[in-house]
């Protein structure tokens, strides 16, 4: 593999109403871009629990991935039972907002420190050459 | 009008990737932009390489995967998935698929094959890896969704880690499949 990896090394975990906003209502979508942020969808609010349990334990599990490998991961806004499927895949307490604005959500995403796993990733690379 | 479209996990969140894959920082917008600019609804598949062999996998094909453990797994995650898709289908929403053509898992019409690949990772770059097919999850969400009776949807699959890949094809092909 001779391309270069251009990922960000930072997850944020996103209320369904973020990514798929209702007319005039906060898009989460170019502020995670123009920041260089991946996104874990979180199941619609609309879903019966039936449907959303199954769901938020495959986001609980793939976040437990990323927070063990040094990723920084947040969460923007809320879902009911994320608590608990992260708790049970063992995940540690996220930093969250519930953004107000869209530059409350951009100030919150420019304050993070750099992720541990970004800086591991380019020492051991370094230590190659 | 547009409906709902299910997108591999990656299409939002490139940290998934096998290390060395990711073509951009986060959400591969080339794709995202073209569903919100017509209208679509996303959904974000779970990776099932990610929560199987994780954030530091080696660069697998097909044979490496079709194990019946890894079959199990997905069809946990295919479980949760489907139900989802039938939320949308009972409330009369059209549903699509948006896989990773040349994955091992996520492939759509094209996968990576290659029969006698194992040991030690040391195999030549450029191997011919990529040959006609399904990945496997995208078997078993087929399995699942013809088990339930749910009409097989509409698919497709983003090119990005094929070699030669056009940015301005992979558009146009975009905009004609999500402006159906």
């Amino acid at each position: 593999m001779t391309l270069r990896d251009r990922r960000s090394y930072r997850v944020a975990i996103v209320s369904d109403r973020y990514l798929n906003p209702p007319e005039g209502k906060l898009d989460a979508v170019p502020i995670l871009l123009q920041a260089e942020w991946g996104a874990i969808q979180l199941p619609a609010d609309d879903y019966p629990s039936a449907v959303a349990n199954p769901l938020l334990e495959q986001v609980a599990e793939q976040v437990e991935e990323f927070c063990r490998r040094g990723y920084d991961a947040v969460v923007i806004g809320r879902r009911d039972g994320l608590d608990e499927a992260l708790a049970a895949a063992g995940v540690p307490r996220l930093d969250r907002i519930d953004p107000a604005s869209a530059r409350a959500l951009q100030a919150f995403l420019n304050r993070r420190p750099a992720p541990a796993a970004r800086s591991s990733r380019r020492r051991t690379a370094g230590n190659k050459r | 009008m547009p409906g709902v479209a299910f997108v591999a996990h990656c299409m939002l969140n490139q940290n998934s990737k096998t290390i060395g894959g990711a073509r951009c920082a986060g959400i591969y917008s080339p794709l995202v932009e073209v569903l919100r600019g017509q209208g679509w609804r996303i959904e974000q598949m779970p990776c099932p390489e990610l929560t199987f062999t994780g954030l530091n996998r080696f660069w697998a094909v097909r044979e490496q995967y079709d194990t019946s453990a890894f079959r199990r797994h997905c069809r946990r995650i295919v479980s949760a998935v489907v139900g989802a898709i039938e939320q949308h289908v009972r409330d009369g929403r059209d549903v699509v698929l948006v896989g990773i053509e040349g994955s091992p898992t996520m492939g759509v019409c094209i996968t990576s094959s290659d029969p006698k690949r194992a040991g030690r990772p040391d195999w030549p770059e450029g191997s011919d890896e990529l040959v006609p097919g399904e990945g496997i999850f995208f078997e078993e969400l087929r399995s699942e969704m013809k088990a339930r009776g749910i009409p097989a949807p509409r698919v497709i699959g983003i090119e990005h880690q094929l070699p030669g890949h056009d940015k301005r094809a992979e558009n146009r092909r975009l905009q004609a499949f999500f402006g159906e």
